[in-house]
């Protein structure tokens, strides 16, 4: 089985190929991301237009990286939500007229379903881990934070999310205001390694409610008091010659997310018992989240599945991957109800 | 809804005043949100969504989405919350993101609204929330802007 998968939900563009194993065939990420804009460097090229123009070239070193023809394909699975529906329409437009063209399947894709199973794919063009079902899955990036349970059958139970901003939101939004530029997680994660996270500690965020929701945006406004309080404004800092008490502040913020993270892992394992629990998302990329959940795991006997760095930004690897999977369990594969859905929560 | 201004002390209380603003909301209304970063905007939105009927667990900072979409009970969209945090003032952008044609038949608030956003989806209702009383105290005004015009 050979399925090309595609990705324009939000930033990126991406087109890959992924076989019946789970193997990553190719993976090509256009980013779309022009850093360092004159408006604080966080400047998303969302035109669709964009998305537009760089799909044909995206899809084809994607096959061509392959070593694949497009006859080859025998199922598309192109994200269909959520997202703004002018990028997905581009992706999911595409794949439905390959889908028509060849004859082809097409399954619509939850781009967080995507994340949610990219903590079992490898690189280097091994197979896939096999699915441990049941599982529960963390994901968590510049969108969203969502703690979810995927029982036997492959339903997805939502268990956790966040009321406010998501964890690669608030990194992003105090490295800009620290004058460290974008994006933010891969620069405070490297600060934070030569500070001292216990300096600083900031209190866990809670919806209020009693629920296990995650709350960020209390932290990232003690956060940007602290930094107020310093005279930092975000002009621009250079990382490698930051003030120690700087340097610990960060470590602080970062140990601080992380402990909010553990704390609803903990949780829910206590409530209902975690056999394996599979990170995912841009800030699975972090080196402090990887390091105190394996370590957690080890300790509970939990296994914690960390998906290589290149699966854990957006990229079409995980969306063909998910996709067969779903087709696998029945889900519809007719391109002509493959509808784009701008709202799309997690196991609806 | 007479023009507010008032003061809150957590954001429990700036989210109350946004359920309170829903009240009065139709679907022609757009509400801009102003401050900085950890005023308050996204509990008040949170706010708006609770009282316009959807669940508050649905509310979550569109920084990175750019454009959340909320629905009531009947799973009919309610309110839509735009963020433009991440654009810079390119009209192109906006466009993309289908402004202002997809807004319609629900009211619609924005964070970061600027630049070409005046003119595009222009406010019917202004609300500005300031940081500078100090602490967790937030001092916050509320004004109509005239009438939604398309």
């Amino acid at each position: 089985m050979i399925v090309l998968g595609i990705e324009t939900s939000c930033d990126e563009t991406s087109a890959a190929v992924v076989d019946g194993e789970g193997r990553v065939l190719s993976n090509v990420v256009s980013s779309q991301m022009r850093a360092h804009a004159p408006y604080g460097g966080v400047v998303p090229e969302v035109a669709a237009r964009a998305h537009l123009e760089n799909l044909p070239a995206v899809l084809d070193a994607a096959l061509e990286r392959a070593g694949k023809r497009l006859e080859d394909a025998e199922l598309v699975a192109a994200t269909a939500g959520p997202g703004l529906i002018g990028a997905l329409l581009v992706g999911l437009s595409a794949g439905r007229g390959l889908a028509f063209a060849r004859g082809l399947p097409l399954v619509g894709v939850n781009h967080l379903e995507g994340h949610l199973f990219s903590a079992f794919l490898r690189p280097g063009g091994e197979p896939a881990r096999p699915l441990a079902l049941p599982f529960h899955g963390l994901v968590v990036s510049g969108g969203h934070a969502e703690l979810v349970r995927v029982e036997e059958g492959g339903r997805i139970v939502p268990l956790a999310r966040t009321r406010d901003d998501a964890p690669g939101e608030a990194f992003d939004k105090i490295a800009r205001r620290a004058g460290l530029g974008y994006p933010g997680g891969p620069v405070v994660d490297r600060i934070a390694q030569r500070g001292r996270g216990d300096r600083f500690p900031f209190a866990i965020g809670r919806s209020g409610d009693g629920s296990l929701d995650f709350s960020f945006s209390g932290l990232k406004t003690a956060m940007l008091r602290e930094l107020e309080r310093r005279g930092i404004d975000g002009s621009p800092l250079d990382p490698e010659r930051l003030d120690p008490e700087l340097v610990d502040l960060l470590a602080s913020f970062q140990r601080a997310i992380v402990a909010a993270l553990l704390d609803r892992v903990e949780r829910v394992h206590a409530a209902e018992g975690m056999q394996t629990l599979a990170i995912s998302g841009g800030v699975a990329a972090n080196t402090e989240l990887r390091a105190t959940l394996s370590a957690w795991g080890g300790e509970h006997g939990v296994a914690v599945l960390l998906p290589d760095r290149s699966f854990t930004t957006d990229n079409a690897a995980m969306i063909a991957w998910a996709g067969l999977l779903a087709a696998r369990r029945g889900a519809p594969t007719d391109p002509a109800a493959a509808a784009a859905r701008s709202r799309w929560p997690l196991g609806t | 809804m007479p023009d507010v201004e008032t003061r809150t002390a957590n954001a429990a209380e700036t989210e109350a005043l946004g359920e309170a603003l829903a009240a009065e909301l139709s679907a022609n209304d757009v509400v801009y949100l102003e401050g900085d970063l950890g005023a308050g905007k996204t509990a008040f939105a949170r706010g708006l969504a609770r009282g316009l009927g959807a669940s508050e667990r649905e509310v979550a900072s569109p920084t990175f989405a750019l454009l959340h979409e909320y629905a009531g009970p009947s799973g009919s969209i309610v309110l839509r919350h735009l963020d433009l945090y991440r654009l810079v003032d390119a009209l192109r952008e906006l466009e993309v993101l289908g402004l202002p044609d997809s807004m319609e038949g629900a009211p619609v608030c924005v964070e970061w609204p600027r630049g070409a956003l005046r003119r595009l989806l222009p406010p019917t209702v202004e609300v500005r929330i300031d940081t500078k009383p100090g602490g967790d105290g937030r001092r916050v005004s509320i004004r109509r802007a005239g009438d939604r015009a398309r």
